[in-house]
């Protein structure tokens, strides 16, 4: 009886209960919302690095005959050819030992020097320190590659051809080690990734608990034993992941490589990727785009497991603590006069040296007939190309048009997804979706640019099904654009959402509120503030960004910044200096403004 | 709003671990003021939230009156924009981009009634509560007890069938609260609505609800009256968690002096069939006597050592050691004890619960005892 009755009921009430489910699911769109955007995702963070790889393992296009195989089929020959051909050292091994050297180079430096700046700003009664607090941060601000034409400018001898450097037309000869390759691009990431050792590690620093110290001092430790056995150690995961994000955002690095590392031949991964997309070597392509990925992979992967580890120093920024400053006493001044130092080498000096640099005839001299508005506003100039200054050339103006409208639809694009990402993630009924939009919208970051501006033309560079092919479009870099910054905007609306919680939402709920009233008059208003810096936060790095456009951008789609690489490439140094200039501006002026807006320290928004 | 039921009501969060709910039964009656007492993570804030309908069931059903509004087996689910109910969120959950005014409005404009009613509604709540000179501020204007008032007036204006409220009081200072609880009372008999409230703090359960439901790892313990709920605790987790400072237990058959003693003088009075495990005295209820002559006839007693006197203003807790095992005693009239003095400690027979094995309070031992109690006083007269 007992059973006979189960065998009626159970699939009715297995019915019943699937229908409860879809109910639920049903009931708010939240869900619905989700699988679209989980798709979306899918489409365009997924399937171009699927089909990058793809591209490293089988017969590209007029390989036929080298590979002895069809096109399309599989092959280990790309593979072969990047890492055991004799090409192979030029291709991909010198340049993994390049990056290697120029990474750790730069990481060496700038712990260093920013492990002190760090100390010095969080810790110490030095003079100004919440001026250099601000001050000594610009450098990341400004585009890496900036530094680079700086240095140039500067160093520049007569290995190559063009306007020489301030040095060279002075009539030192600066060394070819000196002016080109490993050294000024070491030197320069370090000075561009020191403000990130300074953030990390200062607010560390920041939060580490004084009574900390002062039990050691009061069980009678010096103060050298206590920076060494208490300090330090506390600090080292903080380090050691400000270590992993340089080493992987250098991994990415084109602008400066390019710039200095082309004179010399000093490849980098980068670079190699670069060359061989330009020689239409697809296949190599492939092979080192994933060898970035892996690499890239590996150091956040390492990054993540340093984070947890971390989490077992409960006692740091624990209750009560308290933050006291060390007096530096003698060394007051000279500590001061250090910060100081740092400033001018990476923020007045390259900064002066670029704009005095476009507004002088002949480099490095300074008499005051050299000087001249010329290459801002002149017009008719004897010169080949560029007949006007670059503020009136229409060039200039198309390119920040284009600069304006493709960055600022990615960034509108992604801001929103960002913040759609984050109520979906928050709110939705199905972890496994809330699980899956968390770690899509995150996998850009783990892809260096330039690896993923290359895997964007793999994909798009022809017209598979109903997508047309999209190299040369603004849509590609719209997308590209968009893909790349989904990390930054999705981490930004998935803490906007937590802080915001459910809490507003479900009392609009329970007074009677549907989900389109919850979302125009609880959800979006509240959270307009965290919109409009996922705008502009986005916004702010697509424009000084490189290696995304260096590879998708096509002479009609120019952006500022290739407009600069190719009036680099040509020497028309003044005016590529000049719109360097130009994009430094911009992206200061609107990181200051992205401040101000959300009342946030940067330190902030880099820590993610 | 007819009584809200719930019926063999479980949910679990998925995967492995322990269902946050399981097999809850409660019945709250039309005007009842109910309270889900309970630790942290016992399911109180889950069961409160599925009565909502924010949280949906897993499996057993939960009806207004009739009518079902969650039942996964009869695939029946109402949303909780249609419940009609009202809930204050622990953290307010004051919308910040509002007024004060347009926070209690939003409801009414929901339900699209005319302006009039609309504004002689908001007018009623808000001088209900006192916050009328708080109409145009916005919420992060306000301090923790105001917002909290905004937080109800929001539900009230919507006159909702059941007010369900989570933990409202436990962000505010001890005098706030104080008023608060008298507030709460208020509202309840003003509006007639049925409230059903969650704490941690069995203060505010005792002294605000008409019955109280206790919870522990997602199960019912106990429901009952106040009264009930102290008096006749159901098991030994109710007992230990009402009452401050918690009653003092002693484990039987540890070999130790008192529960020997408990044993012996148990044994005549239950009978030798009642297997006690652990027997509870409430420090309130024990009391000193300066030697075996002080103790009333009857009594269960022993002697013991004074080891600590700790005032709390009005009234003393004296900390006793029995041969190594601490014994607490409140006690309202000011001790003449000095530390180390010998006592004896003792206990009317009413005053002893007693659980079995498995710490649920022993079948017809309040009985037996209530006729120990009065077998004493019989002896008294005589």
């Amino acid at each position: 009886m007992a059973l006979a009755d189960q065998d009626i009921t159970g699939p009715v009430s297995g019915r019943a209960r699937l229908r409860y489910r879809l109910r639920l699911m049903l009931r708010e769109p939240t869900t619905l919302i989700g699988i679209l955007m989980a798709a979306l995702f899918l489409y365009l963070i997924v399937v171009p690095i699927l089909s990058i790889l793809t591209d490293a393992a089988s017969v590209q296009f007029g390989d036929e005959r080298r590979t002895g195989a069809e096109l399309g089929s599989f092959t280990l020959y790309y593979l072969r050819r990047a890492f055991t051909s004799p090409v192979a050292y030029g291709l991909f091994w010198l340049p993994l030992l390049n990056t290697l050297k120029v990474g750790f180079g730069a990481i060496a430096i700038s712990v260093v020097v920013g492990g002190i700046l760090a100390w010095l700003i969080a810790r110490t009664d030095m003079f100004g320190r919440r001026w250099f607090a601000t001050a000594l941060i610009v450098p990341y601000m400004l585009p890496a590659w900036t530094f680079a034409l700086a240095w140039t400018t500067l160093f520049k001898n007569r290995t190559i051809g063009g306007q020489p450097g301030w040095l060279e037309s002075m009539g030192f000869s600066p060394p070819d080690w000196l002016a080109y390759g490993q050294f000024p691009i070491t030197i320069i990431l370090a000075l561009h990734y020191t403000p990130f050792v300074i953030l990390l590690f200062g607010s560390a620093l920041r939060r580490f608990d004084s009574q900390l110290e002062d039990s050691a001092r009061i069980l009678g430790a010096s103060s050298r034993t206590v920076a060494w056995q208490v300090i330090l150690p506390l600090m080292r995961p903080a380090l050691m992941s400000a270590v992993v994000l340089i080493f992987a955002k250098c991994l990415g690095e084109f602008g400066v490589p390019y710039v200095l590392g082309l004179p010399v031949k000093f490849d980098v991964l980068a670079t190699s990727l670069y060359r061989s997309i330009g020689s239409r070597q697809t296949g190599v392509a492939g092979v080192l785009a994933g060898a970035i990925m892996l690499i890239g992979m590996i150091a956040i992967l390492v990054d993540a497991y340093l984070a947890r580890e971390a989490r077992r120093f409960v006692t740091v920024g624990s209750k009560g603590s308290m933050n006291r400053a060390s007096r530096l006493n003698r060394l007051r001044l000279p500590a001061t006069g250090f910060a100081s130092t740092i400033f001018v080498i990476s923020v007045c000096l390259p900064i002066l040296t670029l704009a005095l640099s476009t507004v002088m005839r002949r480099p490095g001299s300074f008499a005051l007939s050299n000087f001249t508005l010329d290459f801002w506003i002149g017009q008719d100039l004897p010169t080949v190309a560029m007949r006007t200054g670059i503020l009136l050339s229409p060039d200039l103006w198309q390119a920040a048009w284009n600069t304006i409208w493709i960055v600022g639809i990615a960034s509108v694009c992604s801001g929103v997804l960002g913040i759609l990402t984050g109520y979906v993630v928050v709110r939705t009924s199905s972890r496994p979706l809330s699980v899956f939009m968390r770690q899509v919208t995150f996998m850009p970051y783990l892809v260096p640019g330039i690896a993923f501006a290359a895997a964007y033309l793999s994909l798009f560079a022809v017209a598979r099904g109903p997508v047309p092919a999209l190299y040369g479009t603004t849509m590609i870099l719209i997308l590209a654009l968009m893909a790349d910054q989904m990390p930054y905007a999705s981490r930004a609306g998935i803490s906007a959402m937590m802080q915001l919680g459910k809490d507003p939402e479900e009392a609009a709920q329970v007074v009677g509120a549907g989900w389109l009233r919850r979302m125009t008059s609880v959800v979006i208003p509240i959270q307009k503030g965290s919109l409009v810096t996922g705008v502009l936060l986005p916004f702010i790095s697509g424009i000084k960004g490189l290696s995304l456009f260096v590879i998708l951008a096509v002479p009609a789609t120019d952006v500022l910044t290739t407009f600069s690489l190719r009036l680099v490439d040509y020497n028309y140094t003044q005016a590529a200096n000049a719109v360097v200039l130009i994009i430094a501006g911009i992206a200061y002026g609107g990181t200051l403004l992205a401040q101000k807006l959300t009342r946030t320290n940067l330190a902030e928004g880099l820590g993610s | 709003m007819p009584d809200i039921i719930l019926s063999n009501v479980q949910k679990s969060y998925g995967g492995s671990g322990p269902n946050a709910v399981s097999d809850l039964n409660l019945h709250i009656g039309n005007g009842e003021f109910m309270c889900l007492l309970g630790p942290s993570g016992c399911g109180k804030t889950t069961t409160l939230r599925m009565i909502a309908g924010l949280e949906n069931l897993t499996d057993g059903e939960i009806r207004i009156g009739e009518q079902v509004i969650d039942s996964p087996a009869q695939g029946k689910f109402v949303g909780p924009e249609k419940r009609g109910m009202g809930l204050v969120f622990q953290s307010y959950a004051l919308w910040p981009h509002l007024t004060i005014e347009r926070n209690i409005d939003f409801g009414l404009r929901l339900r699209k009634l005319p302006k009039p009613e609309r504004e002689a509604r908001v007018a009623k709540v808000m001088a209900a509560l006192g916050i009328e000179k708080y109409r145009g501020r916005y919420p992060s204007q306000l301090s923790g007890g105001q917002q909290q008032r905004v937080a109800l007036a929001r539900m009230l204006a919507v006159n909702p069938g059941v007010l369900l409220l989570d933990e409202p009081l436990s962000n505010l200072d001890a005098r706030l609260r104080l008023e608060m609880r008298a507030e709460l009372k208020r509202i309840h008999a003003e509006f007639h609505t049925t409230i059903i409230f969650v704490t941690h703090d069995q203060w505010e359960a005792m002294t605000l609800a008409t019955s109280i439901a206790v919870m522990n790892e997602g199960t019912l313990q106990q429901i009952g009256s106040p009264n009930d709920i102290y008096e006749r605790p159901a098991n030994r987790f109710v007992a230990e968690f009402v009452g401050s400072p918690p009653i003092n237990v002693i484990e039987m058959g540890k070999g130790h002096a008192l529960d020997r003693a408990a044993q012996d003088w148990l044994r005549p009075r239950l009978g030798d069939a009642a297997r006690v495990g652990s027997v509870g005295l409430r420090p309130e209820a024990l009391q000193l006597a300066s030697s075996e002559a002080g103790v009333p006839a009857g009594s269960f007693a022993h002697p013991a050592t004074v080891t600590g006197i700790l005032p709390t203003g009005g009234s003393w807790i004296i900390e006793l050691n029995v041969e190594g095992r601490v014994i607490f005693l409140t006690t309202t009239s000011c001790p003449t004890l000095t530390g180390g003095e010998a006592v004896w400690l003792y206990a009317r027979p009413t005053a002893i619960h007693a659980f079995d094995g498995d710490g649920q309070r022993l079948a017809g031992a309040d009985e037996a005892l209530a006729r120990a109690e009065g077998g004493v006083q019989i002896v008294r007269k005589a």
